[in-house]
């Protein structure tokens, strides 16, 4: 029964999610392609300079990848399960609602942590690459509210989309998008550093929301 | 666990409003509230503000006095000099000094501190200058230094360390008994500056070192600081009369200066500050400092006159912004309100102040009864609503707009 479930969630998000992965990855690259083209211009030590006392932050191009990919692996597991309520043959299935929705959505979160694992790794393999340490810690701290804010926008999306009223939806909608904000606050290279572990249980609550909506799908509140 | 996820999501929109909504409001209604800019007249020996009263920019002494722009400018002289030279009206001499422009503009210093200068993520990483490379501007070294289990340099075209720099300063750092790692390293990190004198630097046993590179070799150099004294912000100052390296701020909030070449602590009669929130101005001139402290609502100035001791102080209130027309309406509205970012520092966290009245009160009270309106229309039993009105009579326009969005339906 897992096996056909986390099948059927490969077969909705396969192509979206590794076009995604690849055009983050592209994104990655444009980074350090745009440090590369300065510091051959403008040498390595200025370019350092910039970035440490001058908030140059050289990965702000990543800011709404995360997000995006959150948001599109989200809508594309769930729309189809909505149309024509197909998500009621699931809670035909021989076994626990909620298990079959959490089965759906620890699939959604398992991709999207591998996706997210690659772009990380590889963005902070070159950032070690040009950069002390000291720089590469301080922009950890900047670009984890990004991607926690994917995971949440992941979470958050599952819900507004297997909610079956539009009022509540756009309510949901609203709420949401509030929330999000909290992860896209501007400031210095390394200022989320009192805030992302708070984020980050905040992120690991709302994992559970979309049972909420899925609930009311499935009593008939519509 | 259905019950325990509504509950997450309220507790999230509950938080997103609370951010949210104070947030818009402000942006729509804030009104500007203008703080007086005071200065200390060396002539007059008394304070004189500038003000924005009604949109309208007014020149006032402290019994209220007004003053057009030219009779201002007249009565501060160590501030307007320049113009005073313009227009020809420069005392030739202030209290039995004869003035000279050049002597003036040596002697003027600015220097502003904010809170967030000392509440903010450090760079860790500075490049040490040359101080003494016998060239006329100053240059931005190639490499940039930490002082952790050690003080390296790392090359930045080949993100490396330089052994040899590294071993060289590490060895005097360690003949001069230094405490790894360093707690604090302050100084001026530009090209733009009179002349370099290195930074400043903390060990993890509070004393504190000068540590400079000339002519490519370590200068280390251990200072002498009082018994018990130590310091929570280092503010290096490169000012023309080269006085004093630094302005420091002690443990206990008192205001220091690092005199030059002789390296000695002078604390100032000044003990207003609250650094955690405060913003401190201070203008010096040929004859006194203008210290002035200042906050919401508050400020305190001081005159000092050339050898630190206190001539003068004046304290001065107005209206914050919550005692505004908009501030007033605001606590009808808001029983709290949350911000990421503040004034006062550089991180970004959750930052709630509760709404100082409690005129909020009414609308709490107000929404509950609303909320009981609603469960009753729509039937629910109010047992199991409770926690739900708790909700309302306590967060107010953020709970009811929670339990609103994320009904309580349950059927079980």
């Amino acid at each position: 029964m897992i096996k056909s479930i986390v099948y059927k969630e490969w077969i909705k998000t396969r192509w979206f999610l590794l076009i995604l992965t690849i055009l983050g990855l592209l994104a990655v690259g444009n980074i350090f392609l745009k440090v590369q083209h300065y510091i051959t211009f403008n040498e390595a030590h200025n370019y350092w300079y910039l970035v440490l006392f001058q908030n140059q932050q050289y990965f702000k191009g990543l800011k709404f990848i995360p997000l995006v990919i959150g948001l599109v692996i989200a809508l594309v597991q769930y729309i189809p399960e909505i149309t024509n309520k197909r998500i009621k043959l699931t809670f035909h299935l021989p076994i626990n609602e909620n298990k079959a929705l959490l089965m759906m959505l620890g699939y959604g979160v398992a991709v999207l942590l591998l996706s997210f694992a690659l772009l990380l790794i590889v963005f902070i393999f070159l950032s070690q690459h040009f950069f002390g340490a000291e720089i590469v810690h301080s922009a950890l701290i900047s670009v984890t509210p990004w991607f926690l804010a994917g995971l949440a926008a992941y979470f958050l999306s599952a819900l507004v989309v297997m909610e079956a009223i539009w009022k509540y939806r756009i309510a949901y909608f609203l709420a949401s998008a509030a929330f999000i904000l909290f992860f896209f606050e501007k400031g210095m290279a390394g200022a989320y550093a009192p805030l992302n572990w708070k984020l980050a249980v905040l992120t690991l609550l709302i994992s559970l929301s979309m049972t909420f909506s899925a609930y009311r799908f499935r009593k008939g509140e519509m | 666990m259905n019950k325990i996820s509504r509950y997450i999501l309220v507790f999230i929109t509950i938080l997103a409003a609370s951010v949210a909504l104070p947030e818009l409001y402000w942006l729509a209604f804030e009104k500007p509230i203008n703080a007086p800019f005071t200065m200390y007249s060396s002539q007059e020996h008394d304070f004189f503000m500038i003000k924005r009263e009604q949109g309208e920019t007014v020149r006032v002494d402290r019994k209220g006095n007004e003053y057009t722009r030219d009779e201002f400018e007249l009565k501060l002289p160590m501030f307007f000099s320049r113009q005073l030279a313009l227009n020809g009206t420069l005392p030739d001499s202030l209290n039995g000094v004869a003035l000279d422009l050049h002597e003036i503009s040596r002697a003027r210093s600015s220097f502003r501190f904010r809170a967030r200068d000392m509440q903010t993520p450090t760079p860790e990483l500075y490049p040490l200058f040359e101080s003494e490379s016998g060239r006329a501007n100053l240059e931005m070294p190639t490499d940039f230094f930490r002082i952790t289990h050690r003080m390296e340099f790392l090359d930045a075209a080949t993100n490396t360390i330089d052994e040899r720099k590294s071993q060289m300063f590490t060895t005097v750092l360690n003949n001069r008994d230094f405490n790894y790692p360093a707690k604090m390293i302050a100084g001026i990190p530009t090209t733009r500056k009179s002349c370099d004198e290195g930074y400043f630097v903390v060990d993890s046993k509070d004393m504190m070192y000068h540590v400079k590179m000339i002519k490519s070799e370590p200068y280390v150099r251990k200072i002498e600081v009082p018994d018990g004294l130590t310091f929570r912000h280092i503010s290096c100052v490169d000012f023309s009369d080269k006085k004093y390296y630094s302005y420091l701020i002690s443990e206990d909030d008192g205001l220091y200066i690092l005199t030059q070449d002789v390296y000695e602590f002078i604390r100032w009669p000044f003990d207003a500050l609250q650094p955690e929130t405060d913003e401190l101005r201070i203008y010096g001139n040929l004859f006194h400092y203008t210290v002035i402290t200042r906050r919401p609502g508050y400020q305190k100035a001081m005159a000092l006159d050339t050898e630190y001791n206190k001539v003068d102080e004046f304290t001065e209130t107005w209206k914050e912004r919550e005692e505004t027309k908009q501030g007033k309406i605001a606590s009808f509205i808001f029983p709290a309100e949350m911000r990421l970012s503040v004034p006062t520092t550089n991180f970004i966290d959750f930052y709630g102040e509760r709404t100082k009245k409690f005129n909020w009160v009414f609308l709490n009270l107000f929404l509950v009864l609303v909320q009981i309106i609603i469960i009753r229309r729509t039937k629910l039993k109010m047992q199991k609503n409770i926690l739900d009105l708790v909700i309302v009579g306590i967060t107010g326009i953020y709970g009811f707009i929670a339990v609103n969005f994320f009904q309580n339906k349950f059927f079980d």
